[in-house]
């Protein structure tokens, strides 16, 4: 009978420098679907490699079908069979359905509801599918995997809020303004950091950004990179009057904002809200600022903190994700047994039923019959129809728990000898 | 008439508990719902106002008349806006005034000589529009100061989530008290044209309703001039919201009860 295998590893087990080792390129996909099939005896193979995993996941009649993954894996990429050990882990069947839901749901991944990897494992179904090296299962199998993975974003809470600094800094800001259209921030200092919130902010509809740097020059480059306004960093401030939102990140070794002046800043911009965003380690911004009215001065810490209950919350998301997900894979494992002969079966009698309607249709033009006389036509037709493919469809299901493998060849011959069409079921797979 | 009162109150009812539920589940499927119920309750008072307009020849229970003017600006912001977080703080309120005119005495539903009038037509509905406009201003003020609390506490709350952006209620406020001022300076003026036109029944200047009328029409204007030239707003915004409210109220309940007025024609019917 045949299986579902998954061989691979991924940042839960191993470190970079094993994974860097087997990070597949797009031409060695390619070339790894063609060696599996030939050399290895693997029916259907979709390959997902990013810089957190790389995984395979295969069909085949093999019993020793592990083993030969992995050898493949470890042979492909020259590494000690010990070493793929260690760092290396696979799952059969139901449990590798279980791991691929999870996976695509990103309830593996390094940030749980990160939204990259669901796109990750399209591309990586895409590319199995356009190159034929998926087959039957493989396609039912990622079809809802994907499903299931757009459904645990829109139906649980596991994607929602802040998980990096930055992009707390963004939520928070929208919870000042109601929008950041039209407003303007000050970029105090240089960092990488304050120039990726800057860059959110800008992403977000921040229209202005003003660049203050003790050097001019140091200014001048990098409100190049904002289309912004370089000023020079004096005691004055003078620039904070038109910034809606600040972000600090200096060297130095004071306090750069004091309440006082910052006040009289407030006064000047009319009392209009203000966002102040502090990166320095020590401190631009003076606690005190707080009490300074509309102004809302946030830190390093403050920002870690909204980072750190926001992954909290999805932390509890995820056990409901994780109960929809063992749902979802046990409903699909149970559908497992049939699956590679499930559509040709459903083929093979609309095959059927087609020809029969419509030569039922033509006699019913010619002869003159009776409605009741054209029931009992129909009726034993249907009975025709019926007793005709008994046997084939008991011995097509039969086939699938021989080990033997059979059943491929079988769907195979059925599929061209009737010409069905096997695009079609997993077609409409996909679409749900 | 009374039945269709009776369910108005009660829908009234249901939808402040709806609004209430929602700030506290978070679930804006029951705050969509608290829109519909609100809706529906509106729709029976309308039917209520102009059955007894026609019934009656006036639909003078300014009670009634209050909530009503609530409850309409209330499902035009809410529409305008999208946001149904300003229902949990004006729809009870409605609910609350509307339930004070059930408890009130029947007095005498004949309209007094005095104020067949014309210039009352106007006079009235529109200084308790601009009042229901007070009341969101007031509402916006409240939803400020709470998410202005969380903000500086740095407590994401599930309110926190709920409540919109600080410069959002901020503006929304503003906004009321300019809509409000305006219609409430209309209304005053209609109430002084029905003095100059009409000076034997109409109340006097020194009426205490008109006094203190005129005095919280002095508040919100001296707001929005002090936010005009020195940028007050925010918190400031929401406390002299909810400070014009006090007066409102004042002006409305407290007349009645304490101070003598030629006011007091119909409606509360307390002294």
């Amino acid at each position: 009978m045949s299986q579902i295998i998954t061989v691979g590893t991924s940042h839960h087990v191993a470190p970079l420098d094993f994974r860097e080792k087997l990070v597949f390129s797009e031409n060695q996909i390619i070339e790894a679907f063609d060696r599996l099939r030939a050399d290895y005896h693997i029916r259907e193979t979709v390959i997902l490699s990013t810089c957190n995993r790389v995984e395979l996941y295969a069909v085949t009649d093999r019993d020793d079908g592990t083993t030969a993954l992995s050898d493949f894996l470890s042979s492909y990429r020259q590494i000690e069979r010990q070493e793929f050990k260690k760092f290396a882990y696979n799952y059969q069947n139901l449990d590798a359905v279980l791991h691929l839901f999870r996976v695509a749901t990103s309830l593996d991944s390094m940030v749980v509801g990160e939204p990259q990897i669901l796109g990750q494992v399209k591309e990586a179904y895409d590319r199995s599918l356009s190159a034929e090296a998926s087959g039957i299962v493989l396609n039912r199998l990622f079809a809802k995997a994907i499903s299931v993975g757009k459904r645990i974003r829109t139906d649980t809470n596991i994607a929602i809020g802040a998980v990096s600094i930055s992009y707390a800094a963004v939520e928070l800001a929208k919870k000042i303004f109601e929008s950041l259209e039209n407003k303007t921030v000050a970029i105090i200092g240089a960092g990488e950091m304050s120039e990726l919130t800057a860059r959110h902010l800008v992403e977000n509809g921040v229209s202005k950004v003003i660049v203050a740097n003790r050097t001019y020059e140091r200014s001048v480059k990098i409100a190049e990179k904002f289309n912004g306004i370089p000023v020079p960093l004096d005691d004055e401030l003078g620039f904070l009057i038109d910034a809606d939102i600040v972000v600090s990140s200096t060297n130095a070794p004071h306090y750069l904002i004091r309440r006082q002046p910052l006040a009289e800043i407030m006064r000047k911009r009319k009392h209009r809200h203000m966002f102040l965003i502090d990166i320095a380690v020590p401190r631009d911004i003076d606690p005190e600022v707080a009490k300074v009215e509309n102004a809302f001065p946030y830190n390093i810490d403050d920002l870690e903190d909204v980072v750190a209950s926001n992954l909290k919350e999805r932390q509890r998301e995820a056990a409901t994700a994780e109960r929809i997900v063992e749902e979802e894979a046990a409903k699909f494992g149970s559908q497992l047994q049939t699956f590679e002969v499930a559509p040709t079966i459903k083929g093979l009698h609309q095959h059927f039923q087609q020809v029969a309607s419509k030569e039922l249709d033509t006699c019913f033009n010619q002869a003159q019959l009776s409605p009741k006389q054209q029931k009992s036509v129909a009726l034993m037709t249907q009975s025709i129809i019926k007793k005709l493919l008994h046997q084939p469809t008991q011995n097509l299901r039969q086939a699938v728990n021989d080990t033997d493998g059979d059943h491929v060849q079988y769907v195979r011959a059925l599929q061209e000898l009737f010409a069905l069409d096997q695009a079609e079921h997993t077609d409409t797979e996909r679409s749900d | 008439m009374d039945f269709l009162f009776l369910l108005t109150l009660l829908t009234y009812l249901a939808a402040s508990i709806l609004h209430v539920l929602f700030l506290v589940t978070g679930n804006h499927k029951v705050a969509r719902s608290g829109y519909w119920v609100t809706t529906a309750g509106f729709v029976f008072h309308t039917s209520f106002i102009a059955l007894r307009w026609l019934s009656q020849g006036h639909w003078y229970d300014k009670t009634t008349f209050f909530a009503w003017a609530i409850i309409l600006i209330y499902l035009g912001l809410s529409r305008l806006t999208r946001l149904h977080t300003i229902g949990v703080f004006v729809v009870p309120i409605a609910f609350i005034a509307i339930f004070i005119a059930y408890t009130l005495p029947k007095g005498d539903t004949a309209v007094p000589v005095a104020l067949q009038n014309y210039w009352l037509i106007a006079h009235v509905p529109i200084i308790f529009l601009a009042y229901a406009v007070f009341v969101a201003a007031f509402g916006f003020g409240l939803m400020y100061l709470i998410e202005e609390k969380r903000i500086r506490k740095k407590k994401y709350t599930l309110i926190y989530n709920l409540l919109p952006a600080l410069g959002q209620s901020d503006e929304l406020a503003h906004k009321c008290i300019l809509v409000g001022v305006v219609l409430l300076t209309v209304g005053v003026f209609m109430g002084g044209l029905w003095m100059q036109f009409d000076p034997k029944s109409a109340p006097k200047w020194n009426d205490w309703k008109v006094v203190l009328t005129i005095t919280t029409w002095f508040i919100y204007v001296s707001q929005l001039a002090i936010r005009q030239v020195f940028g007050w707003r925010g918190r400031k915004t929401a406390y002299s919201a909810i400070i014009g409210l006090c007066a409102i109220l004042f002006t409305y309940i407290g007349v009645n009860l304490f101070l003598p007025s030629a006011h007091e024609f119909w409606g509360l019917g307390i002294k």
